[in-house]
């Protein structure tokens, strides 16, 4: 390189090439991402967050909570569970035949083996697909988050680190918007040895005037305020709460598949 | 800098900065070819090819496909599907529609989207020759008896699919339905024609 | 011809940067200053989760991206700028002209700073890491860059040596990289925001090229420049500084989306494969290093910007080894979502760049100013105090990292004991953002004393001017001087 010009042709060159990979192939992939279907079923995924969730968002955003919180589940596998659905004409040759067989965690071929034995026995079973991985035992979530589950969301809050416990599947797991209330105003009240700030600016404490707020927060014994006072949410704590029971990861989709719960039906 | 004889006073403030002109060593170059080899296979094997389906843990569209979780209604149809593309979509078209001068449409066809499956079964265990009158359009058919080679339970699902789809909306076939018309039409029947067809009973 | 410019005199150049640099450094430094304040009242918040926390200003959210951000736009960039100028008008051999433009615009950039301090403390934050700041900031740093941009590629353009030395390459690549990079995040994320995932894509891309390509693109060229100056060795090789520089563009531009992000797996897989073939630039880099003070760091070791920048490309390396391993998606489950990553970049931003930074600004800001600094004592224990900081922030949280990582792998370790697990860790590293801290402190001494000491030298000037109107000769010249300076 003897003068500039081969030094910008290299910059543009190199941060051009990644430009198009990874700023305009995600916007024509992801960008115009569509609603798409659940798995086996005709419901639309995502119908998009309630007003008052999508105003939450921007309550999360406001506060830096993606510092301390992710919303990605990740997955590191899936397996095979072999459901017996009916015994048919010999149940004593089929139980005996899967008395001696493992039945979960298998891989697609071991499980399609062992339902091709079952049906020559006369039974009938069905593979029941799982993902599995340390977050999805948690119960953090059903499946790895997929393009579908942020397609409304603006700002995309997927953060990078977990001071605290992953939120995609948050309304899943708590869906009582009064514990989230809760959680928030005094996290310790509820989660012992939570290293998470009480946001006590998002709430108002006052002394109870003619009747109780229906909005107060409801304490279990021993904690919350002094008696005659009540701890009321400021319109951003409910909007806050509401994002929070808005996240959900247990939908089953083509790019994330398993087999729903409901299909769970042990012999 | 061109130039080594300059840079003899390196520590000159202002003087032009000494640089050696040692090239670079063939083990890095090696070393770099090496990586982008393997680099690009190990892309090949984990990256899934652009498909914007395919997010880890799986590896390619393939291996999300065989882990679709198929069981129950969706199992059956799933299967009888293929199994349809396979075997019936060459003439009547995967989309049901079927193909001038080849083979009738089964989409809406009175032969098909009825609630009695008599005809329905028999059709494909015996085949069809001769005149048949379909959707209003009468065609020359010379079918043979697709699904006597097939099982019992195959031949339902694909009964089942052709009967739950591109607007068909008409009850599952079991495999037992189609054991016992089997049974009935005997080992080696002759092929329909319009009028033996509709002397069945729907 | 070459006589000619040997003639020329070094510190025409210097002085002609003089006030954009004071300009820059000054800023900088407070920002600096600020920062770690910040950092260490966030910190701070893991001994006792309920400290400040019913002020919605101080709350961990908001001060850790305020933190960060003050370090990364606040420190990192103007400090790089102004480096990067002075070292191309030196390379230039070209002084610095109109150099009113880069003073407004070192002012413009602090504004704009302060302006996204302000908001993101009080809540109007983007929301995206490292782009934190709202458009009433982004677009006033934007422009501030831009001038600084211009001014330093006239000088460049104006060189009167056009051979170009390695470190030329790097700081020109940076030049042109920030705008393209800051606009397009700009654009896509806070301007029209593209939808759903797309967001998280472009602000990795966008993070990772301000985070690891031009921080490498400015600390390399300053470090190829200054390790050969204050050793007294050549620099070893050309073509393999220019090995690295292509090799280096060409991978790390492609890494940063993490592995298992919510993306089609193409996007994580490719930037795993990138960050394993950046393995060659940072061997390369490393060897570059090693050849060209080989011998002399014995005898270099008295000297404090060399203690700096040695010490910088050490950590280079290092976080470039931490970032090779958290992508590799065998490793990176140990690592992912726990806090070896914001070791890395501390590592990277601070124990790399801010210390290249430090050495470049104590070598060069003295001949700029043609002063020496207050205190040049203190130079010594900062360089020791952010060593040590370095050291108890980094080492702590990635250790503490990959057990949180192992515990996170266990679903049969309750969540809550994670935390727990990590809390011993996160309190060493108060200790190391408090030495930090300290450094930071004696290192805005020493730029703040220095500005003192030139203001005080104007104003003496000024003065005697003042006092002494019937010499016709002496006034002339001490205005003209005065000039000049201004120039």
């Amino acid at each position: 390189m003897k003068n500039g010009f081969p030094v910008f042709l290299a910059s543009l060159l190199a941060l051009g090439g990644s430009w198009c990979g990874f700023v305009l192939a995600p916007i024509v992939q992801l960008g115009g991402g569509q609603q798409t279907t659940i798995l086996n079923s005709s419901d639309l995924y995502p119908l998009g967050r309630p007003g008052m969730a999508n105003q939450g968002l921007q309550v999360y955003r406001a506060n830096g909570c993606a510092a301390c919180h992710t919303e990605q589940v990740q997955q590191s596998g899936v397996a095979c569970d072999v459901v017996l659905t009916s015994a048919g004409k010999d149940p004593a040759g089929v139980t005996n035949l899967i008395s001696s067989l493992n039945l979960n965690g298998l891989d697609k071929a071991a499980a399609d083996g062992l339902v091709d034995k079952i049906t020559a026995a006369g039974g009938k079973a069905e593979i029941h697909i799982i993902a599995t991985g340390p977050d999805i035992t948690r119960s953090w979530g059903r499946r790895h988050s997929v393009a579908e589950d942020f397609l409304y969301d603006d700002p995309v809050q997927l953060g990078s680190l977990r001071i605290g416990p992953d939120l995609a599947d948050a309304g899943t797991r708590q869906p009582d918007a009064n514990w989230q209330l809760v959680h928030l105003y005094a996290p310790q009240n509820v989660v012992k040895d939570s290293a998470m700030p009480p946001f006590r600016y998002l709430f108002r404490v006052r002394k109870i005037n003619a009747a109780p707020s229906p909005d107060a927060l409801v304490f279990s014994k021993g904690s919350g305020p002094p008696t005659g006072y009540e701890v009321v949410p400021t319109a951003r704590a409910q909007e806050l709460a509401a994002y929070l029971l808005s996240l959900h990861a247990d939908v089953s989709l083509h790019d994330a598949p398993f087999t729903r719960p409901a299909a769970v039906s042990k012999p | 800098m061109s130039d080594e004889s300059k840079s003899s006073t390196p520590q000159s403030p202002d003087a032009v900065l000494a640089v050696s002109r040692s090239t670079v060593p063939i083990w890095i170059i090696v070393l770099t070819l090496l990586l982008l080899f393997l680099g690009m296979v190990y892309f090949d094997h984990h990256g899934g090819w652009f498909n914007p389906q395919v997010y880890g843990p799986y590896a390619s569209a393939e291996e999300l496909e065989l882990y679709q979780p198929k069981s129950g209604e969706a199992a059956i149809l799933a299967r009888g599907k293929a199994r349809y593309d396979l075997v019936c979509g060459l003439c009547h078209g995967v989309d049901g529609l079927g193909k001038p001068g080849q083979a009738p449409p089964l989409a809406g066809s009175e032969w098909v989207d009825t609630k009695g499956i008599q005809r329905f079964v028999s059709i494909p265990l015996a085949g069809v020759g001769g005149q048949l009158s379909v959707k209003g359009q009468t065609w020359s058919l010379s079918m043979p008896a697709m699904g006597a080679a097939m099982s019992d339970a195959d031949l339902a699902d694909v009964l089942t699919y052709i009967h739950n789809s591109w607007g068909n909306k008409q009850g599952p076939v079991t495999a037992d339905d189609v054991k016992a018309i089997r049974a009935k039409l005997g080992a080696h029947p002759q092929p329909f024609t319009g009028e033996t067809l509709k002397a069945l009973p729907e | 011809m070459n006589n000619m410019f040997a003639k020329r005199d070094s510190s025409e150049i210097d002085r002609s940067c003089c006030i954009p640099l004071l300009a820059l450094f000054g800023g900088a430094a407070l920002w600096l200053v600020f920062g770690s304040v910040l950092g260490l009242i966030a910190s701070i918040k893991f001994h006792a989760p309920g400290f400040l926390a019913n002020c919605a200003w101080l709350t961990y959210g908001r001060l850790q991206p305020a933190a960060d951000d003050a370090l990364l736009y606040g420190f990192c960039l103007p400090a790089g700028l102004g480096v990067a100028l002075w070292v191309l008008a030196r390379l230039s051999q070209t002084p610095l002209r109109g150099a009113i433009v880069p003073i407004v615009a070192a002012n413009l950039w602090h504004l704009g700073v302060l302006v996204g301090l302000v908001a993101i403390l009080i809540g109007d934050g983007t929301g995206f890491a490292w782009l934190e700041f709202p458009r009433g900031s982004s677009v006033p740093i934007f422009f501030a860059y831009l001038l600084l941009a211009l001014w330093a590629m006239m000088v460049f353009a104006r060189r009167h040596e056009r051979t170009l030395y390695p470190s030329q390459w790097f700081l020109v690549a940076a030049l042109f990289w920030f705008p393209w990079i800051y606009s397009t995040a700009n654009l896509f994320l806070v301007a029209w925001p593209v939808r759903g995932v797309a967001q998280a894509v472009i602000g990795w891309w966008f993070a990772n090229n301000l985070l690891l390509v031009w921080t490498a693109l400015v600390g390399l060229g300053t470090a190829f420049y200054f390790l050969p100056k204050l050793t007294g060795c050549p620099l070893q090789s050309h073509y393999l500084a220019l090995f690295a520089f292509w090799t280096f563009i060409l991978f790390a531009t492609w890494c940063g989306i993490p592995p298992g992000a919510p993306v089609p797996v193409w996007l994580p897989t490719l930037s795993a494969v990138a960050a394993a073939w950046l393995l060659v630039p940072l061997l390369v880099i490393a060897i570059v290093g090693l050849r060209t003070v080989w011998g002399s760091v014995k005898s270099s070791w008295d000297n404090g910007p060399f203690c700096f920048i040695g010490f910088g490309l050490d950590c280079f390396c290092l976080s470039g080894l931490m970032l090779v391993a958290m992508a590799c998606p065998q490793i990176s489950r140990w690592t992912d979502f726990t806090w070896f990553g914001p070791a890395e970049t501390q590592l990277r931003l601070y124990g790399f760049f801010a210390m290249t930074m430090f050495g470049a600004v104590y070598y060069l800001l003295p001949r700029a100013v043609g002063m020496e600094f207050p205190f040049p004592k203190l130079v010594r224990a900062h360089f020791w105090l952010s060593l040590v900081g370095v050291a108890l922030l980094v080492v702590p949280l990635a250790i503490g990292g990959v057990l949180q990582g192992l515990k996170l792998q266990n679903p049969d370790i309750a969540f809550a004991d994670t935390t727990k697990a990590m809390l011993p860790f996160l309190r060493v590293s108060t200790l190391g953002l408090t030495a930090m801290l300290l450094g930071n402190l004696l290192f805005f001494v020493n730029i703040i004393g220095l500005t003192l000491r030139w203001k005080l030298a104007l104003l003496k000037q000024f003065i005697a001017f003042v006092k002494s109107p019937l010499e016709p000769g002496s006034a002339c010249a001490s205005l003209r001087r005065d000039k000049e300076v201004r120039a």
